[in-house]
């Protein structure tokens, strides 16, 4: 494997790419995921329509084919025109969002019950409670389905090839043209896919166990 | 856009009805793809989660490092190191479907063996106990008496599984394998529009999905109250 070495900086561009689309990705969504989870709890009716219109269409449709729909149907309808990496964050942020608002919705709903009538009951004004009340404990308890968020947009990055991102994965496609050494190439992204990905997982479990609220666990 | 990479040079106009049908054709490849890769990851997860709770220390640690493995790697670089390769040396992932069955299996049966540890250890051990204190077997108890409880507690799970499977297959269409996402490639190309295409076949997806993810979460839910779980 020791070729690899040759191409030590382009694999670590490649590897940089593919992490700051994940973390983009995933901060995005939590935002997203936040304001729709939200709306669906809280917002009138017509609102709770969109956002599970948004969310069914996110979680049931493949992320490849939500990467076409951007960059290729949205300037045609639109006008807009975005570049592949653009594409990219914000594709990767509406997937995440729709299924962040899953996880979301069932920790506010735990917090929501009781613990929103003891602070509406003290005076507090709606935003408040959301702001101190509903939000800070809810995205504690949502640690764990994070962890599961974070690997699965980890390893989802690896769609961005079709629309041509320069990732991990893509700089593996350029070695092998180079090379002809295909084996050893994707035995080294894959392995280093591993370390990131486990890793990643374990250190959030760690956080967990530190901030977890005793007595409300998990939602999934 | 890329023109030069049509498959026909002159523009083929077709009605939308035309357009539809030549994406259902592809469903029953995405479908194909989809079950055999579950039924692949149902036989692994099945053995590698009774491993993991009953079985002995090394091929524990195995299954706990298959588990690991294949829980933190993206499918998609499996399918490129088992079709680029290894297709060169081992005949079976010389063909693009059968390697991206074999991919989305040895993943699936990673998340399908997390589903039945889940399950079996919510049915707990104090009821393998009670079967083998009847004088069972600990091979019959686990298959008269924990692993048909097993199998309904983790429905919505495996529900949810075929699904993420459906659209995982859309991941071979990379590797080129004719699936819906390959026909939806090829109608792009061939009618030179952007927007019917893609927004019909993600809206296929969806319907192959959407029943799935609620019937199946209904039905289970349903099943274990009935059991009393």
């Amino acid at each position: 494997m020791l070729f690899l070495l040759d191409f030590s900086d382009f694999l670590l561009n490649g590897f940089l790419t593919t992490l700051q689309v994940t973390l983009v990705g995933v901060g995005l969504g939590i935002i997203l995921g936040i304001l729709a989870a939200l709306g669906d709890i809280y917002g009138g009716k017509i609102v709770k329509i969109i956002v599970n219109v948004y969310v069914e269409f996110f979680r049931g449709s493949p992320l490849i084919a939500q990467l076409f729909l951007i960059y290729f149907t949205l300037p045609v309808l639109t006008g807009l025109k975005l570049d592949v990496i653009t594409v990219g964050y914000l594709t990767l942020a509406l997937n995440s969002g729709a299924y962040q608002k899953g996880y979301l919705k069932g920790a506010m709903e735990a917090v929501f019950k009781d613990q929103f009538l003891a602070a509406l009951s003290l005076g507090l004004p709606l935003r408040k409670i959301l702001m101190y009340v509903v939000v800070p404990q809810s995205l504690r308890i949502v640690i764990p389905a994070w962890s599961n968020e974070l690997a699965s947009m980890a390893k989802s990055t690896t769609a961005l090839i079709v629309i041509g991102v320069r990732e991990f994965l893509n700089t593996g496609v350029s070695i092998t043209a180079q090379t002809f050494k295909p084996l050893e190439t994707y035995l080294f992204i894959t392995i280093v896919y591993f370390i990131w990905i486990y890793s990643m997982l374990k250190i959030l479990d760690i956080i967990y166990n530190r901030v977890k609220i005793p007595g409300l666990e998990p939602v999934i | 856009m890329e023109f030069s990479r049509s498959i026909s040079l002159k523009r083929l106009t077709m009605t939308p009805i035309e357009q539809l049908t030549f994406l259902l054709r592809a469903v029953p490849i995405t479908l194909s793809i989809s079950l055999l890769s579950f039924l692949l990851g149902l036989t692994l997860g099945i053995i590698f989660s009774f491993i993991r709770i009953y079985g002995i220390a090394p091929l524990r640690y195995i299954a706990d490092g298959y588990e690991k493995v294949f829980r933190s790697v993206p499918v998609l670089s499996i399918m490129f190191l088992l079709y680029f390769g290894l297709g060169g040396y081992i005949p079976i992932f010389k063909d693009s479907y059968l390697t991206s069955v074999i991919a989305l299996g040895l993943v699936s049966g990673a998340n399908q063996s997390q589903i039945f540890r889940s399950s079996i250890g919510s049915i707990g051990r104090s009821q393998m106990l009670a079967a083998t204190s009847l004088g069972l077997s600990s091979f019959k108890a686990l298959r008269h008496v924990i692993l048909p409880q097993a199998l309904f507690l983790a429905v919505p799970g495996l529900g949810s599984e075929i699904a993420l499977l459906i659209k995982d297959s859309s991941y071979s269409f990379i590797i080129g394998v004719l699936e819906l996402m390959k026909h939806t490639d090829i109608l792009r190309a061939a009618t030179r529009s952007l927007v019917f295409p893609y927004i019909a076949s993600a809206l296929i997806y969806v319907a192959l999905t959407f029943p799935l993810a609620t019937y199946l979460d209904k039905w289970g839910s349903k099943k274990k109250r009935e059991l009393g779980l």
